[in-house]
């Protein structure tokens, strides 16, 4: 039975508090995802998957309820120690592929670990393996601008894997792309998922690129309309795939 | 992160915006620069001035006896300086003798040029000068051959003098030993005198015309008694005035304290005359205070200029920080700490005033060697100077140098602390969404 990385317990999320125009965006969400599940969160804009995603990113966080991930109470953690958890256990895919853009290919791989304290030596050896993965390591010195759009998101597929982090959160990630490259995009995802094991958590407005996933949560209006995931208490049809052999290091 | 990724990082922001960084550098080097500039021309101005008393004799001190400071104009009326309130040999005598070995008398004066033809029959001007036994030190000459004057030489009225080296070689075939000779000397007044020379000392001072060393005249030190008694001068036997050296294994405080102490208590008991006593120190520290004073009037424009220039600093990190909005929260998504984009915005400020402050002192030094080359060419078209002051050697401020240095990173850490927080601050979701 594999571990559970995200678990959500009645979570509330109001913006406005104690004002006239009070918003409540999350009505009470409970969610347990386990490792090495490929999800996808459904919705449709302002259905609040994105303030959902914030939280799981731990970029925010919940006005009421609890969030442990992997066991960390996130709701009771200050600023610093979030930048912590978003540094080792999240790995963030951005629809806008949000690339530093006067860094290379490479820097921006090696940017999170430069923040989690990574010696240069190590820093620049992961980082290769990382955009070798991707199979962008011909454009490792290559900035931003001389990168298309699907380049540029494989480098981020492999900035947001710098750290082995517990989560991919990947929001829209195919959403400025062409069909074709966001075909191949996916399929990157999907190889991370087959060989690396990763826990995946998709936000997409997209039922077909959700289709693709083997959980899907649909939110509409701050709540969990549909979630096709078995009870957390039966396991049996999730796979665990780690400690595959063909992990390309 | 260590701090050389941070230095890295401001480096490359910096060089992708070279024009604004520049023009924000702008206020900084005006300020820098300008105080960098007269320090320079203060402590140039300084050493020179020093280089040039010290060629004079820097050890030299002088007592003067002047009107007692009086409350009101009524009570300073009609005060006749009387002989008695004069000073005599006698008392100045006696002045010496009280500190053995420490004060020499320095004051000389010339009596005109004077004639001598030399072996082959050739001329030899000379400057006869009346001198007593601190004329040397005075003039800062080197004693090469024989004995200094001595006050004994001028109780005595000994027909002694001190000659140069120049004359030395003008007079006698080489290799003579002049000390000990006597030569025969026209005055100017046509009367012939015989001096013995006593002693021979290196001339290094003014060369009068051209320079030239086979037909320059030197000076000859007689004795002043002896010059007073050829020119048959009156009065000179009461000073108001009279300069002295002090030996330099005594320190110039000491030698001042000892002199007016004496004098102070010799005229303990005169009801209108007081002596002053000063050193060519106390000259110095007047030129220093000067120096001072335009120096922290500069300061204090530069600092002003730092203010604006670090104002203009802030405004741009500002800009900075607002047009960088989103990679601040890229950052953030990706694990930066508070701390860490604080550190990194601050660390851009003060690479920015530490740029602006090194170029300030490079143009510092430039104003300071322009300077150089402009009063050096002054001095090379006026050679009365030049041989007193020589070639000016721009000598720039090291502590100067330090404090800009010091100054330009606080500004950077001041104006840079309030954009670096802004940034530091930014809601990470807010700044995602940025365009």
């Amino acid at each position: 039975m594999s571990k559970t990385v995200i678990n959500m317990t009645n979570i509330i999320k109001r913006y406005y508090i104690g004002q006239p125009n009070e918003l409540q965006i999350l009505n009470g969400i409970s969610l347990n995802i386990h490792e090495g599940e490929f999800v996808s969160i459904v919705g449709a804009s302002g259905s609040g998957k994105s303030t959902l995603m914030n939280i799981i990113g731990a970029l925010d966080k919940p006005t009421e309820g609890q969030y442990f991930l992997n066991n960390t109470d996130i709701s009771k953690l200050n600023d610093k120690q979030l930048s912590e958890i978003r540094n080792k256990e999240i790995g963030f895919v951005f629809q806008t592929f949000n690339l530093i853009p006067r860094a290379s290919a490479l820097k921006n791989v090696e940017l999170p670990m430069l923040y989690a304290g990574v010696s240069k030596k190590e820093r620049t050896k992961r980082a290769k393996e990382l955009l070798e993965m991707v199979e962008m390591q011909d454009r490792s010195s290559h900035k931003p601008n001389e990168l298309s759009g699907g380049q540029k998101q494989r480098v981020a597929i492999a900035r947001a894997m710098a750290n082995d982090p517990s989560i991919i959160l990947a929001d829209e990630p195919t959403g400025a792309l062409d069909s074709k490259t966001g075909h191949l995009v996916m399929d990157i995802f999907h190889k991370l998922h087959k060989e690396e094991g990763k826990t995946i958590v998709l936000i997409t407005h997209s039922p077909e690129l959700a289709a693709e996933t083997e959980r899907i949560i649909t939110i509409s209006d701050g709540s969990i309309i549909s979630d096709t995931g078995v009870d957390s208490d039966t396991q049996e049809n999730i796979t665990n795939v780690t400690g595959n052999t063909e992990v390309s290091a | 992160m260590s701090i050389f990724e941070n230095l890295r990082m401001a480096f490359g922001s910096i060089a992708a915006n070279k024009m604004r960084s520049l023009l924000t550098m702008l206020g900084i080097i005006i300020g820098i620069s300008a105080v960098i500039t007269i320090t320079t021309l203060g402590t140039t101005l300084r050493s020179t001035i020093k280089g040039a008393m010290a060629s004079l004799g820097s050890n030299l001190m002088y007592v003067m006896i002047t009107e007692k400071d009086v409350d009101n104009y009524y009570d300073s009326l009609d005060v006749e300086m009387s002989n008695e309130d004069m000073l005599t040999m006698d008392k100045i005598e006696k002045f010496l003798d009280t500190y053995p070995g420490e004060f020499q008398i320095a004051s000389e004066s010339p009596i005109g040029n004077a004639n001598l033809k030399n072996s082959k029959g050739k001329d030899v001007t000379v400057n006869m000068v009346g001198a007593y036994d601190g004329t040397l030190t005075y003039n800062s000459y080197k004693l090469i051959a024989g004995r200094n004057m001595t006050m004994e030489d001028v109780k005595l009225k000994k027909h002694a003098c001190l000659v140069s080296d120049i004359f030395v070689e003008q007079y006698f075939k080489e290799k003579e030993e002049p000390v000990g000779q006597t030569i025969k000397i026209t005055l100017s007044n046509g009367i012939v005198q015989e001096f013995n020379i006593v002693g021979v000392y290196k001339y290094n001072g003014l060369s009068n015309g051209m320079g030239d060393r086979r037909s320059m005249s030197t000076p000859v030190y007689i004795p002043n008694s002896v010059a007073e008694a050829i020119t048959g001068s009156q009065g000179t036997e009461y000073f108001q005035f009279m300069m002295f050296t002090y030996s330099l294994k005594y320190d110039a405080e000491v030698a001042k304290a000892d002199m007016e102490s004496y004098f102070k208590s010799l005229y303990s008991g005169n009801k209108n005359w007081e002596p002053m006593v000063e050193s060519m120190e106390d000259q110095l520290k007047t030129i220093d205070m000067v120096i001072n004073v335009v120096t922290i009037i500069v300061s204090v424009i530069a600092a002003i200029s730092l203010i604006v220039g670090g104002v203009g600093v802030m405004n741009i990190m500002l800009v900075s920080v607002t047009e960088r909005t989103r990679e601040i929260g890229i950052r953030k998504a990706l694990g930066a700490k508070k701390m860490t984009i604080k550190q990194q915005f601050v660390i851009e400020a003060i690479i920015i005033c530490l740029i602006g402050g090194i170029i300030g002192i490079l143009v510092g030094f430039l104003n300071g060697e322009l300077a150089g080359v402009i009063a050096n060419s002054v001095i090379k078209s006026n050679p009365d100077y030049a041989d007193i002051l020589g070639d000016i050697q721009i000598v720039p401020s090291v502590g100067a140098i330090i404090i800009s240095i010091v100054f330009s990173t606080l500004t950077g850490v001041f104006f840079g602390l309030y954009p670096a927080s802004k940034a530091a601050k930014m809601n990470p979701i807010d700044a995602l969404r940025y365009d």
